[in-house]
């Protein structure tokens, strides 16, 4: 506590603070979202009086810059900033992941990458792979044998979060590392952004792929998955203008054609 | 014998002297006649024992006289230094007694907690458990500002629905007990703390414990929906339980949840609550 409250005022005092309120109140009056500005300092708040706590927080958590500490690696509030969004940009975003071919989803979360769709949209669809999966399943036994009885696999749901988790976290990561590699500038927040809200399609289509058709199923997955797939690939090509690295995006786009498929497999057989 | 003494008086000694003088002024101004001879004596021992040095040289001093003047004519010629040696057995039972008053009166009503009998402190956590579920869960006027109804929290109440919930709907599974016992156990748990990290991270004004505590509570319905679903086997039966009792728990959620974050974000903190409900009430239905 000592050390910390030694080592901030001499960062005001160098006179970087201004330059940082600045840059951040821009950058928040952008999103519309006054609530969570994250560097207010007292002298500059004057309307925002109600938050005196939170602003206090956020300048000992010192914003963006302390997730690279030890320090701030711990304190939620160094992570509060990506999770700065309101109920309305969150169904802008979701509505606009289900246009596969617009391919601006960077430019619309440009500044303001949040990773609560990426964890509520996989959980969400955990939940709903696990859980209707189950149905799925006892519909189709129930056609053949109309003697089944409903039973509950459990292990549906444990494996359903080892994929869906494993996917969201694992896949942008390593995309991230190969462009860093590649010589692009990117950042792993906004792909983890982006490959969150292309799972939202997944949810939806799992409502429908409980109907017991199996060829109906079939057109389902691959339409809801090609159109992640395309979702995926083409905001990509966005950090690979230039660059003659198409086999990057092919990547991407099996992957997630990959994993509607695997859905289909194994929780919709 | 003084320095025994003073290892048994917790408070700062001239606080303590203090006490012990008006409790037996009290006591004395009762208590009169011969039989006043006797307790007369217990009140010297503090004082002697702290004052020692200064009672030859300053016999009036302040507290003194009026002890002396009321009480007991017949003390004064009493010479300083045989005072702890007569009267040895009293202060150990007056310590304690003027220890346990101070308590009492610093914390509250509550008498120490230390010797009670078990049964009345599992009282004492039961009664509260039952007065915290009335406040969260069923309809009272302090719901509208749950901040202040749960001021008391506590961790047992959650504890035990958790556990609840998944014993029951490990105890209806047919197969595989355990692992639905792990799941159930895993996805309340784990459930309750990221709904909390949820509304910090969403910028909202919560208590961390508070908020464990008040999501547990929030499990009581589906707690009752999950037994009365073990009993009955009927599968519109139970679906419709499990729909009035969904409605409950988040219903009983839904104030707490709400008045922590800024308005435009109420959704968002409310869907995950919403969805832990349903994926709980799914399971309450699908375990069979």
């Amino acid at each position: 506590m000592d050390e910390s409250y030694t080592s901030l005022p001499t960062s005001h005092l160098l006179g970087s603070v201004p330059a940082v309120v600045n840059e951040e109140e821009k950058r928040v009056n952008d999103y519309v979202a006054p609530e969570a500005n994250l560097q207010n300092f007292p002298p500059n708040n004057g309307g925002n009086r109600g938050h005196g706590y939170q602003s206090l927080g956020n300048t000992l958590g010192d914003g963006q810059p302390s997730t690279n500490n030890w320090r701030g690696v711990f304190s939620i509030s160094s992570y509060t900033q990506y999770f700065n969004v309101d109920t309305d940009i969150v169904v802008n975003r979701l509505i606009s992941s289900l246009n596969p071919i617009s391919g601006d989803f960077f430019n619309k979360i440009d500044a303001n990458p949040d990773l609560y769709g990426l964890v509520w949209i996989s959980t969400t669809l955990v939940f709903v792979i696990a859980s209707l999966g189950n149905c799925a399943t006892y519909l189709m036994e129930k056609l053949s044998d109309s003697s089944t009885s409903w039973s509950f696999n459990v292990s549906y749901l444990n494996l359903a979060a080892c994929v869906v988790y494993g996917y969201a976290l694992a896949v942008p990561l390593a995309f991230y590392f190969l462009l860093q590699y590649l010589g692009s500038n990117t950042s792993v927040v906004r792909f983890w952004c982006m490959w969150g809200y292309s799972l939202f399609i997944f949810i939806l289509c799992s409502f429908l792929l409980v109907i017991p058709v199996e060829f109906l199923r079939w057109m389902i997955i691959i339409l809801a998955g090609g159109s992640s797939a395309f979702f995926v690939a083409l905001n990509l090509r966005s950090y690979l203008e230039g660059n003659d690295l198409n086999v990057v995006l092919v990547a991407a786009f099996i992957l997630q054609l990959g994993l509607a498929l695997f859905f289909k497999i194994y929780f919709f057989a | 014998m003084s320095n025994s003494l003073s290892d048994t008086i917790p408070l700062h000694p001239s606080s303590q002297s203090d006490i012990d003088e008006i409790e037996n002024l009290i006591h004395n101004s009762i208590q009169t006649g011969p039989a006043t001879v006797l307790p007369a004596r217990s009140p010297s021992p503090p004082r002697a024992s702290i004052p020692v040095s200064s009672s030859p040289f300053i016999q009036s001093n302040l507290p003194p006289p009026p002890l002396n003047s009321q009480s007991n004519y017949q003390k004064p010629p009493l010479p300083a230094a045989t005072v702890p040696a007569v009267t040895a057995p009293p202060p150990p039972p007056l310590g304690a007694d003027s220890r346990q008053n101070i308590a009492a009166s610093g914390f509250g009503s509550a008498s120490n907690t230390l010797t009670e009998p078990v049964w009345d402190t599992v009282k004492r956590d039961l009664s509260r458990i039952v007065s915290n579920l009335k406040l969260v869960v069923f309809p009272n006027p302090y719901r509208e500002d749950p901040g202040k109804a749960l001021r008391d929290w506590d961790l047992w109440g959650p504890f035990f629905f958790v556990i609840f919930l998944g014993l029951t709907l490990s105890w209806s599974a047919s197969v595989k007990k355990s692992e639905v016992f792990a799941v159930a156990f895993a996805l309340l748990a784990a459930g309750a703390v990221i709904l909390t990290l949820n509304v910090l991270l969403l910028g909202g004004h919560i208590i961390f414990f508070q908020s464990l505590s008040l999501l547990g509570y929030c499990l009581f319905p589906l707690d009752v929906g999950a037994l009365i679903c073990m009993l009955k086997d009927n599968v519109i039966v139970k679906l419709i339980i499990v729909c009035v009792t969904l409605a409950w728990s988040s219903w009983a959620a839904y104030p707490f949840m709400s008045t922590a974050v800024n308005p435009r974000r109420k959704a968002l903190a409310l869907y995950p609550v919403f969805l832990m409900y349903v994926s709980v009430g799914f399971l309450i239905i699908a375990i069979d």
